[in-house]
């Protein structure tokens, strides 16, 4: 300490961070500073990546495969022309939860010997929704002219570009030959790359 | 590296300067533990503009979803409580450093000569800071904060003429709703901030315009702001967020029940910095001629704020400071002392343990009430809502298909003028006091409690001869059957003959028989049947033998001479709903005396209660808390020697049974079906449709 108040003054001008009692000032400030921020940032980051849970008694939906959803039964889906379905599910949505909300929709077709493929009606180039036309007999996305054939391949569109980075994303699916329904396994795929990653 | 980095940061942001000119201002006699106020109270508020934004991501105004959201943020979101906690005991903590500031500045003569704007400018930031904690104590909609907000707005109607046009502007119209919502949350999260902000910067400008207002003295050297003083406040600030996290921890912030318009909650106070004015405005009696409540809410506490924003100048006169310091102190503490009285007022229950008789008592201990069945009906929504989660419709679409919440409420709005509901065990948070009954008065009001109505424990107590059995209150209180056939019949024939001790342990064990027999007629979901067949089956045969002499009056299965009310389907759902509607319905009609006094609730000539009342109602008096528009799991009290044709049947029941979880009811496991099931829900449907064309 000196002994006049102006030198006192003129000295903790000199070095900012002269003196011990100027870092932990600082350091001190710094904490208070983000601690806030901190609680703050935790529920910010943490809840968009926990595990949401269903309300108790709504839990499962009856389906003893998770993930697994009910689409439409064998006979409804037409051979060698693709229709779209609605998925149909309860549905989680922060405070509220909804009995049988449209989550998406999927395309199936059946070929001559009864197999039945599936597509993600999302394009994997940007996340358009793709519509089946009649008159080329292809998939088209409105949004950047991706296109693809009936087995979901890339379609070569003459000269122009398709800028889909793979095919259209096939969806597993479950027949049960009881009911005959066709459940399918639904879930939402990264866009913009060139493989297929489960969001 | 560092130096040199941050040189050439400096030479093109002269950031440096800015750092010198805003750390180093003198402190005549150097840095204090006691200058911290200030620096605490932007802390406090920066705190809040953090959490609050935080809070902002995940709120959504709306009468829908404001509830809802603010439930989620406090029990499913991963650090969420904390968050709001700090926000909630932040607020408070402003509201309890503004005064030390303003006391501070007053005694140390910080506000006169050059400094009345600085002065002004922290009244208007005390203002602003008011009115974010009168904002932010509505957003989360539920009863507390929507009742006691529903009073300050109401105050806003007070000042004649333009009174009206602020409610409806600051309401969003005549009624609560969106709009209240919509803006009072743009107040407090926009508008207010941005407002607290504006004059914070000038307050500070002003601040370091003037100066400390302190003097140098020849003991202590002058100091710089920094590094000592930042440091003590640093320390300050850090010991005050401790120990407001400390607090939001331990003392969680509270979510009420949803705010429902039509269930006034009779606890409704302001948040306690408020509690106040709320108790002053009991001072102003609404009989003195003038408009005195305007003058409680609104003219007196703004003379007040006149008076300390002249004070600067009355400082000048002499004598003019002693009486600011003095005004001040008089302000907290009469502020002090009328939070202290409102805190008393409705605490007076606990601090006065044995005057129970004076009208203050009863006065605190209903505020009690209500703040417990506030509660109550906070954790019967949070079951709903960890059951079925929020529908889009709201909470309250969820709550009023809630036979507890709803029963309760309506029984204390229709039912519990005459009849109590002494709920004990686990179902005591569900208890309504009726009215309280002496035996020996001919008050105009007690009819049965209802608790437990139908069950076996009820009925046994019903053909109790003895002390605290039927003659006692609970049973016909203070009805006109108290003198009636039944009671004279229990009392004076049952248990008359009854000498012995022998002859006692018989009746009441005949009696638990027969009170089973009547209890599968109520089928009520909470008993277990299954277990006790044996006593069910043998009831039925003492009453088929009338043992009891029951069936002399009451009709029961095939005994069809009884003159009064039939025993089949007793306290079951029809009967009660046949009750409930019309209780004339239920005793025969020769019978003139049966109905002594209770009203029909809907029939033909009144509605005092729509069918979905009723049946939430009836559910809520058996216990069943199958939720309106849900069907009630089926009740088989009776298991049947099963005839081959049932086994199909008994099937059908169990597969339709399986999703069953856990949490069910466990006696409802291993119910059969019934043999005679078809035959009385056929009888029920003829009665159901006499009912209708009477």
């Amino acid at each position: 300490m000196s002994e006049t108040k102006i030198s006192t003054a003129k000295e903790s001008r000199r070095g900012f961070f002269g003196s011990f009692s100027a870092w932990l000032a600082a350091a001190v400030g710094a904490v208070i500073g983000v601690g806030p921020v901190c609680v703050g940032l935790y529920t910010f980051i943490m809840e968009p990546l926990r595990k949401k849970q269903m309300p108790r008694k709504e839990r499962d939906g009856g389906s003893s495969d998770p993930g697994f959803f009910r689409v439409a039964s064998v006979d409804e889906i037409a051979t060698d022309v693709p229709r779209r379905f609605t998925i149909v599910a309860d549905k989680l949505d922060a405070w509220n939860f909804m009995k049988d909300q449209a989550l998406g929709a999927v395309y199936l077709q059946k070929n001559e010997a009864g197999d039945i493929s599936c597509y993600h009606t999302t394009c994997p180039h940007a996340g358009c929704s793709v519509a089946y036309e009649q008159d080329s007999n292809a998939y088209h996305c409105p949004c950047h002219n991706s296109s693809f054939n009936l087995d979901g391949s890339k379609l070569e569109n003459g000269g122009s570009t398709n800028p889909s980075p793979r095919p259209l994303d096939t969806l597993e699916i479950k027949v049960d030959e009881a009911t005959n329904t066709v459940f399918v396994k639904y879930e939402d795929y990264y866009t913009g790359r060139h493989d297929k990653v489960a969001k | 590296m560092f130096g040199k980095l941050y040189k050439w940061v400096d030479s093109r942001t002269g950031i440096q300067d800015s750092l010198e000119e805003a750390l180093y201002e003198n402190i005549p006699g150097g840095a204090k533990w006691r200058y911290v106020s200030g620096s605490m109270l932007v802390f406090a508020f920066m705190t809040q503009a953090i959490t609050g934004i935080f809070l902002w991501m995940n709120y959504s105004a709306g009468s829908q979803n404001a509830w809802a959201s603010v439930y989620y943020i406090t029990y499913n979101m991963e650090g969420g409580a904390l968050l709001r906690g700090i926000h909630h005991v932040m607020a408070q903590a402003m509201v309890v450093l503004l005064p030390i500031h303003i006391l501070q500045v007053v005694i140390e003569k910080a506000y006169v000569k050059p400094r009345e704007f600085n002065w002004w400018l922290g009244l208007v930031l005390m203002k602003i800071t008011l009115a974010l904690g009168l904002t932010g104590y509505l957003l989360p909609w539920d009863q507390k904060g929507y009742w006691a907000t529903k009073v300050a707005t109401e105050l806003a109607a007070l000042p004649p003429i333009v009174g009206g046009y602020i409610q409806k502007i600051v309401v969003g119209g005549n009624e609560y709703g969106h709009f209240t919502l919509t803006r009072f949350f743009a107040l407090h999260a926009g508008v207010l901030p941005g407002l607290l902000v504006g004059f914070l910067v000038l307050h500070l400008a002003m601040f370091r315009k003037h100066g400390i207002t302190a003097h140098s003295s020849e003991k202590r050297a002058d100091q710089m702001f920094w590094p000592m003083q930042v440091l003590k406040d640093g320390v300050a600030c850090a010991l005050l967020f401790g120990l407001v996290v400390y607090v939001a921890i331990i003392h969680p912030a509270e979510l009420g029940p949803p705010a429902e318009p039509t269930e006034p909650y009779g606890a409704a106070r302001p948040e306690w910095y408020f509690l106040f004015l709320f108790q002053m405005l009991k001072y102003f009696d609404g009989s003195m001629g003038w408009n005195n409540e305007f003058v409680g809410a609104i003219v007196f506490p703004g003379v007040v704020f006149g008076f300390m924003f002249l004070m600067p100048f009355i400082a000048r006169i002499k004598v003019g400071h002693a009486f600011n310091v003095l005004l001040i102190a008089a302000l907290v503490g009469g502020a002090g002392y009328l939070t202290y009285e409102a805190h008393m007022e409705d605490n007076y229950n606990i601090y006065n343990e044995e005057d129970v008789d004076s009208a203050a008592y009863k006065k605190a201990a209903k505020y009690h009430a209500e703040v417990e069945r506030a509660d109550t009906e906070f954790r019967l929504i949070q079951e709903l809502v960890e059951d079925y989660g929020i529908p889009l419709e709201g909470p309250l679409a969820l709550q009023q298909r809630d036979p507890y919440t709803m029963g309760v409420r309506l029984f204390r709005r229709q039912c519990a003028s005459c009849h109590a509901y002494n709920a004990t065990g686990e179902n005591a948070h569900l208890a309504i006091a009726g009215p309280e009954i002496d035996p020996n008065a001919e008050g105009p009001m007690g009819a049965p409690d209802l608790y437990g109505f139908g069950s076996p424990v009820w009925i046994q107590g019903l053909l109790n001869g003895e002390e605290g059995g039927i003659t006692s209150p609970k049973y016909f209180g203070n009805t006109s059957h108290v003198e009636g056939e039944m009671v004279a019949h229990v009392r004076d024939t049952m248990w008359a003959e009854a000498e012995t001790d022998e002859d006692k342990a018989v009746l009441k064990e005949t009696i638990e028989q027969v009170s089973w027999a009547l209890a599968a007629e109520a089928k009520l979901p909470y008993l277990d049947y299954a277990g006790n067949q044996d006593k069910i089956e043998s009831g039925i045969n003492h009453l088929n033998d009338d043992t009891l002499g029951c069936v002399g009056c009451h009709n029961y299965k095939e005994n069809e001479f009884g003159y009064v009310f039939t025993l089949d389907h007793y306290a079951s759902s029809e009967w009660l709903t046949t009750m409930i509607s019309n209780p004339n319905e239920v005793y025969s009609e020769d019978w003139g005396t049966a109905n002594d006094r209770m009203p029909a609730f809907h029939s033909d000539a009144t509605k005092l209660l729509t069918q979905d009342e009723i049946e939430l109602l009836v559910r809520f008096l058996r216990q069943d808390r199958t939720l309106l528009g849900d069907t009630p799991e089926s009740v088989e009290p009776l298991q049947s020697e099963a005839p081959a044709e049932e086994a199909e049947t008994a099937e059908v029941t169990e597969t339709t049974e399986t999703p069953a979880p856990a949490e069910s009811e466990e006696d409802t496991d291993e119910t059969p079906v019934d043999t005679t099931q078809e035959a009385i829900e056929e009888e029920s449907a003829e009665e159901a449709e006499e009912a209708t064309e009477e």
